[in-house]
């Protein structure tokens, strides 16, 4: 594999270390730091059992993010490809030798550690997406062959951990992938047409069943959450009882009672974002998405700045990810989107997502030092 | 091969535009994710903040004791029983079915009463207690206790249930209780009534005094906070600020229990209603109705077989007679009719010829004794029921002051009895015919033949057995006695109201009174009613108030006698009357429904009740104080 590289300034590390995009950085680790304290609160104020990982997880991912932001963009250009099939393969291969935790086939043991494919993937998909799309003129993107590419590099990620089953995960890179082609340029005509098909796939999809029953049942709650208020409209329920009392300013770090009485389940994961703005109310909570969506602004502020249009696909792919990480599960705690278990970024507890997002701001900040380097490329490449 | 200028202002134009458009719509869904945060936490704080204490506290709310109904002497009416019940508390429950399976291995659970419990558990929540079964044996209870380590969520319980010793004898009287609708509880403007009434088993006045006095009735719940945990654990009992429950206020009632037995007994097996009231103080000692229902039926949740008998019984045993039932006066409507002509100036001395009919208007007007009664005056019409005597009168009398008479001895009106659905029957005049005819103009102006219906209490006229019995009173006293059927709420007694004398002259009513005595005691009409006590002379008058008219075309056929007629044809059979007829003091009034006559079928029954009333004299007069029960029950739980 050989790339032409238009020649940038070539910097030392020190220079680099200073080129990074700090603001960002206090902002992640403020958003991490949100985790922390409420984990704490979690565990009835212990730093066990989650708090003090959490914190030392954050740093080891932070070290990954800085490292992969030092690294050249055009090397991450070039490992697109590599990443993508990687995570596709072992993808393939967790249903033989996944562990079934929960029933579903998601984790591999890996040297030791455990691995979910699947979130390697929602990095993979968007570097390779990005890779794809840098190598398009502006006239290429809307011609439905070459839609045949991206829809197969979504497609088969897809699939292969819907029927993990995991359909949170599916949904979200789906969505992500959508969203890159939709931002690379894909006409208006053409999107139109996908979102009718995906409704119609949708509703075949409850009609001929191939969702597994506790699918149907989450969506079907979140349609109605009064069906069934012993199961999970019964979470739900409880999950706004203890947001709602929370109030303007909330009951008080280590004071709310929904949570510390063990009303919700997952406090630690899924409802993390519950007990925050029981804890710290109206005004704690939506001081918690201000940062969020200044981590979204200045994430797409470093995608336009980037010279590379791989940098910038890649960095609003990352940013997409994140938003609709923080979308769907504070929807989903409030009602507003289903119970599909999918974690508040950098805040629940769980060392894999947050490898990822960090890894995944990892290429943001790649793009941000690196914003002044084009890359070329032939095209006998793809 | 070429390469390709990634520069592409183009595709980067492109991008620029579809960043901004997502940047925008994130920030946009942000914005509704914080529109939705400040609902819960803002908009509907108050909502969520309650949800949220209901959540970690368990207000375990003590019932309260239901405050007793007794009678005149103290004997009770309505009270409090033991009851064995096996609840569920649904959220201790994993799968409610299958628990419900195994408890119906001990009790029968049928699968009506399966659907039931589940409506229940959700219309009330996963937290509140929902009973199973009420009113077990001890042996099934107890199998189910010993069971209990094998039934997760199973809550045995002993509450308390209403009882009515009387059962049929006091069902409209009292009421009775019924199980808690969505309606009693959106009627709830306090949070803690509302969840005293969410309580298993609660159970709330749903007719008579039972719906009237529930207030007081119903007491005040006690409560005890409980920290509870998601499991429904309890983490810690708050008893420093519990506060123990105050049983409902002692309701006291004019009823004497034993003479509203013996009258209901006397009146078995007839559709038929009785009223006894004081007619110095206007109590009211029997209010007698049957067929009744049995308000422990209610009680328990009324089966549906009996609940379809009585709905489809032609006797209404659901109907409450004394005060909802309509009827007209008939003949015993004279003693206001007298009155009235009196007032209108007709001499007591005047007398008229009976020839059995007489031609008025367009028709004949028959009275009741085909062969008439000769030259009566006014004393002797009301004595032999003369209908011709009163025709006469009728030709020339004024309707307006005959309702006007009517209205002042107790007919057109209800009474402060506190039991719902009294009805006020009409007493017509030409106001009255005027709004009754409103769309039909050529109907509105009195017609004075319509008078000579009305003068012998038919026609438009109608009255309940209830106003009946104040008629009397009134004729009796000379006063405007009010009828009451509470004597005392809690340790308050109500006054003894005192009546204002009627506006007419008395000299009158002498005449009425002893045209009555002359009915019972002088051979007239209802000689077999009267009670030989001379202690106790009773004067009453009689009536017969028609339900079907029998045409000529009917004694062609050979219908002749009324008893030929079917009995929902029958007429209605009246009687009114009090004692002594010196110094009077008992007023008493009887409707048999199709009793055929009021001389043979109601009358002797007042006189059977009557003679009971009057061997309880003088006792009656003296009921207790209940502000000396409430104390002995005070000095009782001190002691």
């Amino acid at each position: 594999m050989s790339s032409l590289i238009l020649p940038g300034r070539q910097r030392g590390v020190r220079e680099r270390l200073a080129q990074l995009h700090w603001p960002l950085i206090i902002l992640l680790t403020m958003i991490a730091g949100v985790g922390v304290i409420t984990l704490y609160s979690v565990a009835e104020g212990n730093w066990r059992p989650w708090s003090m990982r959490h914190g030392l997880r954050y740093l080891i991912a932070l070290s990954v993010l800085i490292v992969i932001g030092m690294v050249a963009i055009r090397h991450w250009m070039a490992l697109s490809y590599p990443i993508y099939f990687a995570a596709l393969l072992a993808l393939a291969a967790t249903p033989f030798i996944g562990e079934v935790n929960m029933g579903a086939r998601r984790w591999i043991e890996f040297g030791g550690m455990q691995f979910q494919p699947s979130e390697a993937m929602k990095i993979g998909l968007v570097m390779a997406l990005a890779r794809y799309y840098h190598g398009l003129r502006a006239e290429q993107v809307s011609h439905i062959l070459y839609l045949i590419p991206p829809a197969l590099m979504i497609g088969a990620p897809v699939g292969l951990v819907f029927i993990q089953p995991d359909l949170g995960t599916a949904l979200l890179l789906a969505a992500t992938g959508i969203i890159i082609v939709f931002v690379a340029g894909l006409s208006w005509r053409i999107g139109m047409i996908g979102v009718a098909s995906a409704v119609a796939a949708g509703y075949s999809a409850y009609r001929f069943e191939f969702l597994k029953t506790y699918q149907v049942e989450r969506i079907l709650t979140f349609l109605n959450p009064d069906r069934d208020p012993l199961g999970q409209g019964y979470h739900l329920l409880q999950s706004k009882i203890a947001l709602g009392s929370g109030g303007l300013d909330g009951k008080g770090f280590m004071n709310g009672t929904q949570s510390q009485l063990k009303f919700l389940p997952e406090m630690q994961t899924d409802f993390i974002f519950t007990i925050f703005g029981e804890e710290f109310g109206f005004v704690g909570a939506v001081g918690l998405l201000i940062l969020y969506l200044a981590v979204i602004l200045t994430g797409l502020s470093i995608a336009m700045s980037a010279k590379s249009h791989f940098a910038r696909l890649a960095v609003i792919g990352v940013v997409a990810t994140f938003a609709l990480y923080v979308l769907i599960n504070t929807g989903m705690v409030m009602g507003l989107a289903p119970v599909v278990g999918v974690p508040l970024p950098l805040v629940s507890y769980g060392g894999t997502v947050m490898l990822t997002i960090m890894a995944g701001f990892g290429l943001v900040m790649s793009a941000h030092v690196h914003r002044d380097q084009d890359v070329l490329r032939s095209s006998d490449l793809l | 091969m070429p390469v390709i200028n990634t520069h592409d202002p183009e595709r980067q134009e492109i991008v620029s535009r579809r960043t901004f458009l997502f940047g925008g719509s994130v920030s946009l869904l942000f914005v509704g994710v914080a529109g939705r945060l400040y609902q819960l936490q803002i908009a509907d704080f108050d909502k969520y903040k309650d949800l949220a204490q209901d959540n970690q506290f368990n207000r375990r709310v003590l019932t309260p004791l239901r405050g007793e109904i007794i009678d005149r002497f103290g004997n009770a009416l309505a009270s409090n029983r033991k009851n064995f019940r096996i609840l569920l508390v649904p959220e201790q429950s994993r799968d409610i079915d299958a628990t419900l399976d195994k408890i119906s291995k001990y009790i029968p659970v049928t699968d009506e009463k399966r659907a039931r419990i589940i409506r229940e558990i959700r219309r009330r929540g996963a937290f509140t207690p929902v009973e199973i079964k009420n009113n077990l044996s001890w042996s099934d209870f107890s199998r189910v206790n010993f069971e209990l380590p094998h039934l997760a969520g199973v809550l045995p319980d002993v509450g308390e249930t209403r009882d009515y010793p009387l059962s049929e004898a006091s069902a409209f009287v009292i009421g009775y209780v019924g199980p808690v609708t969505d309606r009693d509880l959106a009627a709830q403007e306090d949070n803690d009534d509302r969840t005293l009434l969410r309580q298993p088993g609660f159970k709330v006045g749903r007719d008579g005094l039972e719906r009237t006095y529930e207030k007081e009735l119903r007491g005040q719940a006690g409560k005890m906070n409980v920290k509870i945990n998601a499991h429904g654990r309890v983490i810690e009992e708050l008893t420093d600020e519990a506060t123990p429950p105050v049983q409902g206020k002692t309701l006291t009632l004019t009823i004497d229990a034993e003479l509203q037995q013996a009258a209901m007994k006397e009146l078995e097996g007839e559709s038929a209603a009785a009223v006894v009231m004081d007619t110095v103080t206007g109590d009211i000692l029997v209010l007698a109705s049957t067929p009744a229902f049995n308000p422990n039926d209610f009680n328990i949740g009324i089966d549906a077989k009996i609940w379809k008998e009585l709905t489809e019984s032609p006797y209404k045993p659901l109907l409450n007679k004394p005060l909802s039932g309509v009827y007209p006066p008939g003949s015993t409507f004279k003693v206001i009719s007298a009155i009235a002509a009196q007032a209108a100036g007709v001499k007591p001395s005047q007398t008229a010829h009976c020839r059995g009919k007489i031609w008025y208007g367009n028709r004949f007007f028959h009275c009741w004794k085909r062969g008439g009664h000769g030259t009566v005056d006014m004393k002797g019409a009301i004595k032999h029921s003369c209908d011709i005597y009163f025709y006469e009168i009728a030709k020339k009398l004024e309707v307006d002051v005959l309702a006007d008479a009517a209205r002042k001895f107790g007919l057109g009106q209800t009474y402060e009895l506190g039991v719902p659905g009294q009805k006020k029957g009409i007493v017509p005049d030409r106001e009255w015919k005027r709004q009754y005819f409103a769309g039909q103009p050529e109907n509105q102006p009195w017609f004075q033949g319509e008078t000579l219906s009305v003068i012998i209490g038919q026609g438009y006229v109608t009255s309940t057995p209830l106003q009946l019995c104040v008629m009397a009173a009134r004729i009796a006293s000379g006063r405007a006695v009010r009828p009451r059927l509470v004597r005392a709420v809690g340790d308050l007694v109500l006054p003894e109201p005192t009546s204002p004398l009627i506006d007419v002259d008395h000299d009158y009513l002498n005449v009425v009174r002893a045209g009555m005595n002359a009915v019972t005691n002088e051979y007239g009409t209802a000689a077999r009613s009267r009670l030989e006590d001379p202690n106790w002379q009773l004067a009453g008058k009689t009536g017969t108030s028609q339900v079907y008219r029998i045409t000529a075309e009917d004694r062609a056929k050979g219908l002749a006698k009324p008893e030929d007629l079917p009995w929902e044809r029958r007429d209605h059979a009246l009687f009114v009357c009090y004692m002594p007829y010196e110094n009077p003091r008992y007023a008493c009034s009887v409707v048999i429904e199709h009793g055929i006559g009021g001389a043979r079928a109601a009358g002797p029954k007042a006189r059977e009740i009557m003679r009971a009333v009057a061997a309880k004299d003088p006792a009656s007069r003296q009921p207790i104080d209940p502000r000396n029960l409430v104390q002995r029950a005070t000095a009782k739980r001190e002691g």
